[in-house]
């Protein structure tokens, strides 16, 4: 009855947020993120039809439409690359060396595991595949936290709710996926209350932040940037000019 | 069990990796970081001591030689506790002069296209040990004394020098570039 009633409340808060995303022309600033959005809205509305009208086939239109949703999170990380790195050229240019980094990696287990890999049965795959998709989304995700983070890169109101509330679901779903597939935890009622819980979560962060269009702080003119650094490196280039004793210092000590 | 631990270290990893972006969004009040440098001043006859020549001071034992030689033992406990306020507070200043440098790095770099991988890593990787370093050495300071720890000082130092040295690098190539 309480999934009965997160399902609910799920279905609701996107239709909440799309509408609202029209009304204040927030969509278009965010494209990719709002198809992610329509897509998981649409396949909760697909899974309800057909929850009720054909519940035999639920279960596996359940997976097949998970893997979907899954899949489409891809969008939400492209988005926030977008636009958390467009004013960044530096830390944009490692980002992409770490994105094709993890997908050469992934690529290869892929393939590793599909060559020397036991015979796999359906129950158990669309769950593994979802929790690796989670975990590849998730390693992503960390990835372009840790440069914002070390770059120290300004971000919107928008584009801080994205980031947050996605870590959050996808936190929420790698572990409980991890654990879920473990023997004996998959039946425990509790395990599944959690993603839906968690993306209910990331729902609400989302129809605050993304009320209404906040922008990223813009940054100075190039000409300001140029002359800013130039001070910063000739400053730095004194301050190191002093710190070279330090090799002194450290070859008498 | 075994199984479950790269999926729990990852979602560790990201769990970590935001909260400290969460606080660094909290306390961050600028977007970018200058660097404040002390204006130079001309050389005097009883001009302040570089912080170079404080490090020197502060763990040299010339004070000390004299001090157990010559003053009763309580002296020598006040000497120590004084030695010891001056070299943790020398260390503290050395840790945050080293975090501004690299926190003007990186908000200066971040605009740049030609960015090296390599470069950025090996800084990150320093900066991390010189931190470590400091903060080992504080402890150890605040345990032992600063007597007892000179040898760690000399490491220290070395290290915080090859990170200047490699900094030296890349700011000599950037303003190449521009």
């Amino acid at each position: 009855m309480f999934g009965q009633i997160l399902w609910w409340m799920e279905i609701a808060t996107e239709a909440f947020i799309l509408v609202r995303s029209i009304d204040a022309r927030v969509y278009r600033k965010y494209l990719a993120f709002y198809i992610y959005l329509t897509v998981v809205f649409l396949i909760d509305l697909l899974r309800l039809c057909v929850l009720t009208l054909r519940p035999s086939v639920y279960t596996p239109f359940y997976w097949y439409t998970e893997f979907l949703h899954a899949g489409f999170g891809y969008a939400v990380i492209l988005e926030i690359y977008k636009h958390a790195l467009n004013k960044s050229p530096g830390a944009a240019r490692i980002a992409r060396t770490f994105l094709w980094g993890v997908l050469a990696a992934v690529i290869l287990k892929v393939t590793w595991n599909a060559v020397s890999g036991p015979v796999w049965s359906p129950g158990t795959t669309w769950a593994a595949l979802e929790r690796d998709l989670r975990t590849v989304q998730a390693i992503l995700l960390a990835g372009i936290i840790a440069l914002l983070a070390y770059y120290v890169v300004a971000t919107g109101r928008n584009l801080k709710g994205i980031i947050f509330g996605y870590s959050a679901y996808i936190y929420a779903c790698v572990v409980s996926l991890a654990f879920g597939s473990l023997p004996g935890y998959g039946l425990r009622p509790g395990w599944r209350l959690v993603q839906p819980i968690a993306y209910l979560a990331a729902l609400l962060i989302w129809s605050y932040t993304l009320w209404s269009y906040s922008p990223n702080p813009a940054t100075e003119t190039e000409s300001k940037i140029e002359r800013d650094y130039k001070l910063i490196a000739e400053k730095t280039r004194r301050a190191l000019a002093r710190a070279s004793s330090f090799l002194k210092l450290g070859g008498e000590l | 069990m075994s199984q479950l631990l790269p999926y729990l270290g990852v979602s560790l990893l990201l769990l970590v990796v935001s909260a400290l972006w969460a606080r660094q969004l909290f306390i961050t009040r600028k977007t970018r970081i200058e660097l404040i440098v002390p204006q130079k001043r001309e050389p005097t006859s009883g001009s302040t001591a570089s912080h170079r020549d404080l490090g020197e001071r502060i763990f040299d034992l010339v004070d000390w030689d004299f001090v157990s030689r010559n003053v009763p033992s309580e002296i020598q406990q006040m000497f120590l506790g004084e030695r010891t306020i001056l070299a943790i507070s020398w260390l503290r200043r050395t840790r945050t002069r080293v975090s501004l440098l690299m926190r003007a790095h990186v908000a200066a770099v971040g605009q740049i296209a030609d960015l090296h991988l390599a470069t950025e890593l090996k800084l990150a990787v320093n900066y991390l040990v010189v931190l470590t370093l400091c903060n080992l050495l504080i402890a150890w300071i605040w345990a032992r004394g600063p007597v007892r720890t000179r040898k760690m000082v000399g490491k220290t130092l070395r290290t915080v020098a090859r990170l200047r040295g490699a900094f030296e690098q890349l700011m000599a190539r950037v303003s190449a570039e521009t």
